[in-house]
């Protein structure tokens, strides 16, 4: 062998056993068990580190009460370890042993897992408290949210009030109609400014009849200084889809979803684009300067023109100097006679005339924010631009000129139900789905049974 | 030295070996982030590549109908406006197109003559081509900020005079203008604002013993000029029968409407619109020496002779260009 025994004495140094006042074994070897005084014994070093600890070397185990008995009570203990063992060999045989072995596993794996499951209970219980507390709403109200930059203008009691006593059907087309938007907002986050629009009936004989529309949206503009879209909404219409936002129905998307070139839909028959010289290259273009900010209005084209019983307006110069230009004495007393829906023919007269209104006027799709029902428009109803559609899911219906010879109370009811049904929850879906299945028996049977008495 | 063994490899690799050490230098906090093997380097990545599309969608998508856009103030400060009538004399209209070529010429102006019959009356009487008159220079001068219409019925009889320090400039605007006047002398409720800025002046005009007189005017670039100027161009107005047509208009739109009445200042009629004949303004409205402007007005009407009325005004003028 090559690993040969020391050949000097005092063998191996072997460094662990070493102590530091040792310099070092193979420096000097031969120092090894003389009287040198960096030789350290096991004797000194024990006595030393004794010294050090304060309690003698020899401590024997198993001193005191516990140290004597912990085995014995641990075990006496119901949820002792040995004991358990011996528990499920004895359970083995009642053949419980496979359910609690996979118990046993859940658990197992369920502690192991305990991070990112702990996770995800914290996500969806914050979900839950998110959705089920009001704090989903203050957050769509927020900044992140832009509830509060959206304020919905609902006229409500319509031609009440001094001209025509309200019966019971107008009162309850009104309830439906307010709480329809008033659940839609409080959902989203936007305010809800509702005008009563009889008290102006006292005008009715002077001038301005039918343009408070004007003041009142100028009142809500004073009334809400944060808020940035004003929507007009008259009393006979339903929001169909409450969980439509207008940030993701329209204004995520404005560009896309409305259009300026009015040639795209016009029933008016209006020449666009204006085309004189003296103009600028902005108003003679057909779409302004084509971008979504320069947009102002939004208003919806129905089969007879622009149609104001819905629509947008921003907060803005523009719009500022629209409502004050919108009624003019002038105007009024050149054309009353002739715009039979006063506000609405002059602000086509306004588009067509004054070309500075053009660029920052946007159409939208009527049935975007103001689908008719059959009747308005059309006895069928079955006009792809302006008709409801239930399959497509439209946003609101607008039952415009139902007083004049349609059941507004009728219409008004069906569509809520309507709504309702379309948007029910899957627990509502489910319990329906089997009340409609158990109905369903019942009527087969009875026409057997019928039938059967019939054949007798 | 001699070994009984060869040497052996080390069976304790050194913990961390140095890596290459790359050019960039990478905070110590960042490295320690990004060194989680390739499916993190990838996730960074993908997340670095979204912010970026993010970015660029932020800045870049709405990029509109393509109209180029000349910022207001580019351009030569002032352009003045005069609508010629083809019908009147020749060697007079020109007399009067250069007395405004003169003028802009020393002061680095614009001119523009329009024909009072080029744009789309509609029957309505000629007087009314000075509005779109304005708008066609707003749009054949988009750089320039201020639009003077004059009158061809008047001259201009102190060329050294800038309009700038003269008026446009907003604390001699505000200076100038004429607060809580009745619009429609003498006792129009409606009265010019008090409180206006110069700077927020959209339109200069003057009045005489009767009223508003758009016959000297100046209207500053902007959106509020495209809606002031369609809104009294309006054919509501012009078929109304106005007894004065477009001023009575403007007297009519400036009362019933606040938008147009917020950035209107009245400023003393010798200051713009000294009248040589006429119904002037009794406190200041008649022609003095050194006064801007003589106005001639309803000189072109019911044949009277502009050039027999303005020649001695023309005389002193070519006196003074000797």
């Amino acid at each position: 062998m090559s690993r040969s025994p020391s050949p000097r004495p005092g063998g191996w140094s072997s460094p662990g056993l070493n102590t530091p006042y040792d310099s070092g074994g193979r420096s000097s070897p031969f120092a090894n068990g003389s009287s040198s005084s960096n030789n350290v014994t096991w004797a000194s070093a024990q006595a030393r580190s004794a010294n050090v600890k304060g309690y003698t070397a020899f401590a024997p185990r198993n001193q005191g009460f516990f140290g004597k008995h912990f085995r014995r009570l641990s075990t006496s203990l119901p949820f002792s370890y040995g004991e358990k063992e011996k528990l499920g060999r004895g359970r083995g045989y009642q053949g419980n042993n496979k359910i609690l072995q996979m118990l046993n596993r859940i658990g197992w794996n369920l502690w192991r897992l305990r991070k990112p499951l702990g996770t995800i209970l914290t996500i969806i219980l914050l979900y839950i408290l998110f959705y089920a507390t009001p704090l989903h709403r203050v957050y769509r109200r927020s900044w992140f949210g832009g509830g509060s930059k959206f304020v919905v203008i609902l006229a409500a009691n319509q031609g009440g009030g001094v001209m025509e006593w309200k019966g019971p059907r107008e009162w309850a087309i009104e309830r439906d109609s307010v709480k329809n938007k008033k659940k839609y907002t409080q959902k989203w986050g936007y305010d809800l400014e509702i005008v009563d629009m009889s008290t102006k009936k006292r005008y009715a004989h002077e001038w301005r009849e039918s343009w408070e529309k004007v003041d009142t949206i100028r009142n809500a503009m004073r009334k809400y200084p944060r808020a940035e879209w004003f929507w007009w909404l008259d009393t006979n219409t339903f929001i169909m889809e409450p969980n439509y936002s207008l940030q993701n129905h329209i204004f995520k998307q404005l560009k896309d979803v409305t259009y300026r070139d009015i040639n795209h839909y016009n029933p008016l028959n209006i020449s666009h684009p204006l085309t004189d010289e003296y103009l600028d290259p902005e108003t003679r273009s057909p779409v302004g300067d084509g971008k979504a900010d320069s947009i102002n209005m939004i208003v919806p084209q129905d089969c007879g023109g622009f149609n104001l019983g819905s629509f947008f307006v921003r907060r803005s110069v523009w719009t500022d100097r629209l409502m004050d230009i919108w009624w003019d004495p002038v105007g009024y007393e050149q054309k009353h006679m002739e715009w039979e829906h006063k506000e609405q023919d002059a602000l086509e007269y306004m588009y067509k005339n004054q070309p500075w209104i053009r660029p920052h006027l946007a159409f939208i799709g009527q049935r975007k924010i103001n689908a008719f029902p059959p009747g308005a428009c059309g006895e069928k109803g079955d006009d792809p631009h302006i008709h409801y559609k239930e399959k497509e899911r439209d946003f609101l219906v607008n039952m415009a000129g139902c007083e004049w010879g349609r059941d507004c109370w009728g219409e008004m009811y069906r569509y809520r139900q309507l709504s309702n049904r379309l948007n029910r929850n899957p627990w509502e879906k489910f319990k329906d789905a089997i009340s409609d299945f158990f109905k369903a028996r019942r009527d087969a049977k009875k026409k057997k049974q019928e039938q059967q008495k019939k054949t007798n | 030295m001699h070994f009984a063994m060869p040497p052996r490899k080390t069976s304790r690799p050194p913990p961390y070996a140095a890596r290459n050490q790359s050019s960039l230098p990478i905070p110590p906090a960042l490295k320690n982030l990004l060194r989680g093997g390739k499916l993190r380097t990838t996730a960074l990545g993908i997340l670095g590549f979204l912010t970026l599309i993010w970015l660029l969608r932020r800045t870049g998508s709405d990029a509109g109908a393509n109209i180029p856009k000349v910022a207001i103030g580019s351009g030569p400060p002032v352009v003045v406006v005069t609508t010629i009538d083809p019908k009147a004399d020749r060697v007079w209209a020109d007399k009067i197109k250069k007395n405004r070529e003169d003028y802009a010429k020393k002061h680095g102006y614009l001119t523009f003559f329009p024909e009072n019959n080029q744009y789309p009356l509609n029957k309505s009487p000629h007087t009314w081509s000075k509005v779109p008159a304005l708008r066609h220079a707003m749009t054949l001068y988009p750089g320039s900020t201020f639009f003077w219409y004059l009158d061809s019925a008047a001259l201009i009889m102190n060329p050294s005079i800038d309009l700038q320090s003269h008026i446009l400039k907003p604390s001699r605007l505000e200076e100038l203008m004429i607060t809580n006047e009745p619009v429609v002398p003498p006792d129009s409720v409606i009265k010019t604002f008090g409180n206006l800025k110069g700077d927020r002046i959209d339109f200069i005009v003057t009045q005489d013993k009767e009223g508003l007189v758009p016959t000297s005017m100046i209207v500053r670039n902007g959106e509020w000029a495209k809606y002031f100027l369609d809104a009294w161009f309006d054919p509501i107005y012009r078929s109304y029968n106005f007894q004065k047509a477009e001023s009575h208009a403007l007297e009519h739109i400036v009362q019933w409407h606040g938008t147009i009445l917020a950035k209107l200042a009245l400023i003393p009629q010798n200051i713009l619109n000294s009248y040589a004949t006429g119904p002037s303004n009794p406190k200041f409205g008649k022609y003095k020496e050194g006064d801007l402007v003589a106005n001639f007005p309803g000189c072109a009407r019911d044949k009277h002779d502009c050039a027999a009325e303005q020649k001695a005004y023309f005389d002193i003028l070519e006196k003074d260009d000797d």
